[in-house]
């Protein structure tokens, strides 16, 4: 399971996700959809960290691949020099109120106004480190769970074919070089290309480089494949073959997060369709939900604009 | 014919050749050396600027090659060569053979212009490149190596070419602190003939050639790493 929580993501003054939380669970086929510069592309790079969050946590499988956010665990927020200041000046003000009321009230406007500061003292300290410590997994690691499908589709240019298949799993030492040849072989026979396991990328076509692209994510074996407008950059018609071989892999029962202006993609793939807008999720549902009973006012027009 | 009598009798009969030779030899050590080390320090210097500017150590090194570039580059090659040989490496109490150090003054210098065209070469790498190394596991070491560095290296790879043909041309002032060089060689056949027509039309032709040679051997190069990866 992938966890979003209270992702949100700055670029210096321009306020790209805006508080996100969501949870992909396994088996699912999530459609994330939206109008251009609405935060998709982003959220989806969060999910492995090729951005970082600026506020937030994402975990993978139980495990926490951003630093810990200290607003969304009490016991850090409880170990703050600004809580125990407020505290004490609470208890000043209102000696009739019990203890635990003033905690929760503390603590709520610590949450909601932002109030920690920089430097927090040793005890905050301390409780944060426990939370990364307890929690900690390698993002590198991490990342091996998650495949990844640029839209610019991204083959190394320095690699032929096979070598772009099998350069992780034998580069990170998975596999060794004739199981990962093996593999890959395999999986370029399934999608009709096995001539082309010399070639360079530069010699394919978009939709043959697309699809080698995706079944390199493939060859690391992955729990989860995101995919970032896999077919925006192709061709009209190419767009097809791939996404053909994406509904083969959501058949087979890949966890998916696809970031498509395919609505008809999305339509017939999807267990549940995400609306972005301006950095939020503004609905979510089934794709029935959705695309014929929409209720956010701006994805009723964002629709009628699409379909 | 008189003039190039005197120049063959200095060249062939007194042996002037012997001196040439070991003036085209250092030549080629200071040149090839120099880049050699140049490239080292280019890549640890184009390292610092690539490095996520971060961690505060990494902000200290990469105000280092700033400061380094526009030391070398912003003073004549002939004035580093005086300066270490006349100022740094005594002070230092250093000695050693003057082609040495014009090895050394050539790496330092150099150094600076490679590291310029070393960090140009990785940012022309599409960042798309690292991400999708780095979506796949690999650490940002290991995404370099495999992925960002051989590509920016066939991208430089004409770059460096032209740095060192300049470099190997620069060398000729190495005279100043008395090595002999193929073009204090020829200069020494001027001197004691008077005659200088033939021996610095023929210093010029050995350049030509040599550079020429170089040209072809970078054009060389140059296919061998582009065969097949490109359209
Ligand atoms: N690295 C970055 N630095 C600065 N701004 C960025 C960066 N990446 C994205 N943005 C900005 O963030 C906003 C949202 O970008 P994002 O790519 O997430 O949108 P999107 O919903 O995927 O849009 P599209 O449908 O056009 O792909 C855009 O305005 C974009 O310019
Ligand atoms: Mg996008």
């Amino acid at each position: 399971m992938i966890e979003i929580k209270n992702v949100y993501k700055y670029f210096n003054s321009l306020k790209v996700l805006k508080g996100v939380s969501t949870e992909i669970k396994e088996g699912e086929k999530v459609v994330i959809i939206g109008p251009s510069g609405s935060g998709k592309s982003t959220l989806l790079r969060c999910m492995n960290l090729l951005e970082e969050p600026t506020y937030g946590e994402v975990w993978l499988d139980g495990k926490l691949i951003t630093p810990p956010d200290p607003y969304l665990h009490r016991e850090v927020i409880e170990a703050s020099k600004t809580f125990v200041k407020m505290v004490g000046e609470a208890l000043q003000e209102d000696p009739a109120k019990s203890e635990e009321e003033i905690f929760e009230e503390v603590y709520r406007t610590i949450r909601e106004n932002d109030l920690l500061k920089r430097h927090e003292g040793g005890a905050y300290r301390a409780a944060l480190k426990a939370i990364a410590k307890d929690n900690y997994v390698d993002i590198n690691l991490a990342r091996r769970q998650m495949g990844m499908v640029f839209q610019n589709v991204n083959l190394f240019n320095n690699m032929n074919v096979l070598n772009n298949l099998i350069a992780a799993p034998v580069g990170l030492k998975l596999k060794t070089r004739e199981e990962a040849t093996e593999m890959a072989m395999k999986l370029l026979t399934r999608i009709g290309l096995a001539d082309k396991v010399e070639e360079y990328p530069q010699k394919l076509s978009g939709g043959q480089r697309q699809r080698i692209a995706i079944i390199r994510a493939l060859c690391m074996e992955p729990r989860y494949m995101l995919f970032d407008e896999p077919t925006s950059a192709l061709d009209p018609e190419m767009v097809g073959e791939v996404l053909q071989l994406m509904k083969e892999l959501a058949d087979d029962g890949m966890t998916m997060v696809i970031v498509t202006h395919e609505m008809g993609f999305a339509r017939e793939v999807a267990t549940r369709v995400i609306f972005m807008d301006e950095g939020v999720i503004a609905e979510e549902g089934t794709p029935d939900e959705i695309f014929h009973h929409p209720k956010n006012e701006r994805l009723k027009d964002f629709l009628s604009k699409v379909l | 014919m008189a003039a190039w009598d005197s120049f063959y009798r200095q060249l062939i009969t007194l042996e002037g050749y012997k001196n040439v030779l070991q003036g085209l030899l250092n030549t080629a050590y200071i040149a090839v050396f120099g880049l050699l080390i140049g490239m080292m320090i280019g890549c640890l210097l184009a390292t610092t600027k690539i490095l996520p500017q971060k961690k505060w150590y990494v902000k200290v090194l990469s105000r280092f090659t700033d400061g380094y570039v526009a030391l070398f580059r912003g003073t004549p090659m002939v004035v580093q060569l005086l300066i270490i040989h006349f100022v740094l490496f005594p002070a230092l109490g250093i000695h050693i053979s003057s082609v040495v150090e014009a090895i050394i003054a050539f790496g330092l210098n150099s150094g600076a212009y490679v590291s310029e065209i070393m960090r140009g070469g990785i940012l022309s790498v599409d960042k798309g490149q690292t991400e999708a190394g780095r979506a796949l596991g690999f650490g940002y070491g290991k995404t370099m190596l495999k992925i960002v560095l051989p590509q920016a290296i066939k991208n430089v790879i004409p770059t460096l070419g032209n740095e060192f043909i300049t470099l190997l041309k620069e060398t000729s002032v190495v005279s100043f602190i008395a090595v002999v060089d193929i073009t204090k060689a020829f200069q020494n056949i001027a001197n004691s003939t008077y005659e200088y027509i033939v021996p610095y039309i023929v210093l010029a032709l050995c350049y030509l050639v040599i550079v020429l040679i170089v040209t072809g051997l970078i054009k060389l190069v140059e296919r061998r790493l582009r065969a097949g990866d490109r359209n």
